[in-house]
């Protein structure tokens, strides 16, 4: 019976009975997956993610889910977009998180004022199994133009933002902001589209 | 058995090489100049002409075989010949004779190019020229004769339009492109118009003028054959069975014994299109409906050729001075106006114009097949798309620039700093790699550099591990490596040098 239930959240799998329910694809955290609606990542939306610095876990808290999403079973890994990265991304990590580090389409625009048009690229091409994206201040217009672009290339947007944004409006469908304690993550879930503000604490992120 | 005196043969219809049947020679005058004439012309030096225009005659110059440990001459210039260095010496031996020796590696893709170009300027000769790579090249001139005014006029007229682009070339006439090839590498000068005269011939053809493998020509020589005329009285079956047919096949060819039908040269189409503008064009935004009507005569082009291109140049012509100049090199092909329109809208919106545009020019790469794919229903967003990706790789280039967008590759390597490479996306499916052992956890963030921590206060969370090489080549590394912990909670990849006293340096952080 485990195996089914693990075929049925495979994302290569469409089912025409979930039309309407909101497509997801599990965080690989249980506790998580049960505060968010359907049951993990919202696919083909924008989610931002506050982050008080860069390197608390964002990214571990991200692995499992690009995992699910690169690897359909039979088929190539699919691209993972990162846009404007603080660091390199490094590939011996990413093998042995499990991505193909050849499959990481690293952009880093010299002007700011490019970061989230080829964000804006990225997503609506449909070309990558998820974006990830890093910026600072950005207008609501361009946060629409993100989700909208999000929803038309059916691709998972993760914004990633300092803390300070905190109290700025957002058109993300999913809005979380992330502390690091005792060696795991707190996640405190801001806004969700069709959920609830919820807590949850000390995620094993390792 | 071959014929020890000269007696053409040739295949009966729709027959084997078995069915080869002796038939006597044309005895009618007015026969060979029915059949064909091949002109070939032999380039030895074509690896250093294809990197040194001009010959370099003012020093002596080499080009060598790169892979090859003893790094062999496979062409020398005048200048090195004349100091005794010659193809097929190591380069030891020819750096001991000429001590000041430029040396370069050799390039076949500046070889082929420079071949190419060669077919191009045959054609000036007759519409059949055929390509004989790495260094020769065949135009069946038998047409051609009587518009040069003979067959010495011709050559001499190729000769001297080649001397005068600085290349070196061999050439002979025969009446197969074989025997022509033969001629030329044997450097026989030699106009031979009737395949019955070949034969006669052959004992001044060594065997190097076959290009036939190594092994093939030292066992040979091992049965006292020197050049071909030796070879000819070889018994046939024997050499067949010893050899293979297809070295018999291409002899039989040669003394026109055997039909050799060649791959013809033809010049890789373009579109290559101006369109002036009704009046002087200031900005870049009033050239568009030229640009459009550029767009669309290039579809239409593509579209009947059932062709798409990889690379497009734009020229905006101003008056009197040189072009604007936007190039696209797409990574993926094109074959309609849609995606070069996007990409030429995000170059041109960039190009700043100082003087007025005129005219407008439209040059396309070389013509490539066009593979129809089906788009599936369910596809679109969901499966590796490769064209998809290829587009927003061109995309996202044409505006950030080319190395803005890259991938990583791991790398078999102990050392941190070099356990990874930038990459060029998608030119690698990405193997995995026999990591050298189990190893500790990796951060995710690399630095640049090793950032020196100037007074770390957190706390270590596991470690050391050490890293202890690299002596081999001067970069070693002897560090001890911690996972740490700062007091805003990131997780940090530091390192203290050993032995220990210069401090921690930050190497990467966790993410």
């Amino acid at each position: 019976m485990n195996g089914v239930a693990e075929l049925l959240r495979h994302p290569a799998l469409w089912r025409g009975g979930d039309a309407g329910a909101p497509e997801t694809v599990p965080t690989g955290f249980r506790a998580l997956d049960a505060c968010l609606p359907g049951g993990g990542w919202p696919l083909a939306t924008l989610i931002e993610l506050l982050v008080p610095a860069a390197g608390i876990g964002e990214i571990r808290l991200l692995l499992p889910a690009l995992r699910r999403l690169t690897t359909a079973a039979g088929e190539q890994p699919r691209w993972v977009a990162w846009l404007a990265p603080p660091h390199l991304p490094y590939a011996p990590a990413l093998a042995d998180a499990g991505l193909d580090p050849a499959r990481m389409l690293v952009v880093r625009p010299r002007a700011g004022s490019d970061r989230l048009w080829a964000m804006e690229q990225a997503l609506r091409s449909g070309a990558c199994a998820a974006v990830l994206g890093w910026t600072g201040a950005a207008d609501d217009t361009a946060l629409r133009r993100l989700k909208l672009a999000a929803e038309e290339g059916r691709t998972p947007a993760f914004l990633l933002r300092p803390a300070t944004h905190r109290g700025d409006g957002s058109p993300a469908a999913l809005r979380l902001a992330l502390v690091a304690r005792d060696f795991g993550l707190d996640v405190e879930i801001l806004k969700s589209r069709g959920g609830a503000p919820a807590r949850v604490e000390r995620l094993p992120v390792h | 058995m071959f014929e020890p005196r000269p007696a053409p043969m040739v295949p009966a219809a729709g027959s084997r090489r078995h069915a080869l049947v002796p038939v006597p020679a044309p005895r009618t005058p007015a026969a060979p100049a029915m059949g064909e004439l091949w002109l070939a012309a032999h380039f030895s030096r074509l690896p250093l002409d294809a990197l040194l225009p001009g010959t370099g005659q003012a020093r002596a110059a080499v080009v060598t075989a790169p892979e090859d440990p003893r790094r062999t001459v496979v062409a020398c210039n005048e200048r090195a010949a004349r100091q005794g260095i010659t193809p097929g010496m190591g380069l030891n031996a020819a750096l001991a004779r000429v001590p000041g020796l430029r040396v370069e590696p050799r390039q076949p893709a500046a070889e082929a190019a420079l071949l190419d170009r060669l077919g191009r300027w045959a054609l000036q000769f007759t519409p059949v020229v055929s390509l004989e790579p790495p260094s020769a090249m065949l135009a069946e001139v038998r047409g051609s004769l009587d518009l040069f005014g003979g067959a010495m006029v011709l050559l001499r007229r190729a000769l001297a339009g080649l001397s005068a682009n600085g290349l070196t070339a061999s050439l002979a006439l025969a009446p197969t492109p074989r025997a022509a090839l033969w001629l030329a590498r044997a450097e026989l000068a030699m106009t031979v118009t009737r395949a019955d005269a070949l034969p006669g011939l052959a004992s001044r053809l060594p065997l190097a003028c076959l290009h036939w493998p190594e092994e093939t020509v030292t066992a040979l020589a091992g049965l006292g054959i020197r050049n071909v005329a030796e070879l000819l009285r070889l018994p046939r079956a024997g050499f067949a069975a010893r050899f293979g047919p297809r070295l018999l096949d291409e002899l039989d060819e040669g003394l026109g014994r055997r039909p050799a039908p060649r791959r013809r040269y033809v010049v890789p189409e373009r579109f290559d299109e101006s369109f002036d503008l009704p009046v002087a064009a200031e900005s870049v935004d009033v050239i568009e409906p030229a640009l459009e009507l550029g767009l669309a005569r290039l579809e239409t082009f593509l579209r009947v050729r059932a062709s798409g291109i990889r690379g497009l140049r734009v020229d905006l012509l101003h008056r009197g001075q040189a072009p604007t100049r936007v190039v696209l090199s797409l990574a993926r092909m094109a074959g309609d106006a849609s995606q070069l329109r996007a990409l030429l809208r995000e170059r041109l919106g960039r190009c700043r114009l100082d003087t007025p545009v005129v005219a407008l020019r439209l040059r396309s790469g070389v013509l490539l097949p066009l593979v129809i794919r089906d788009a599936g229903l369910f596809e679109r967003g969901r499966s590796s798309d490769p064209e998809a990706t290829a587009q927003l790789l061109d995309l996202l280039r044409a505006r950030l620039g080319h190395d803005a967008v890259f991938s990583v590759l791991q790398v078999a390597e102990h050392r941190p700093e070099r356990a990874f490479r930038i990459a060029e996306p998608g030119g690698m499916a990405g193997l995995p790699l026999p990591w050298p052992a189990p190893h500790p956890a990796r951060p995710l963030w690399m630095l640049a550099e090793p950032q020196p921590l100037d007074d770390w206060e957190g706390a270590l969370v596991t470690g050391p591990e050490r890293i202890e090489t690299g002596w081999w080549d001067g970069h070693d590394v002897r560090r001890d490596y911690y996972v740490a912990r700062s007091r805003a909670g990131v997780r940090l990849w530091i390192f203290r040098e050993r032995p220990p006293g210069q401090g921690w340096f930050l190497h990467g952080v966790f993410g």
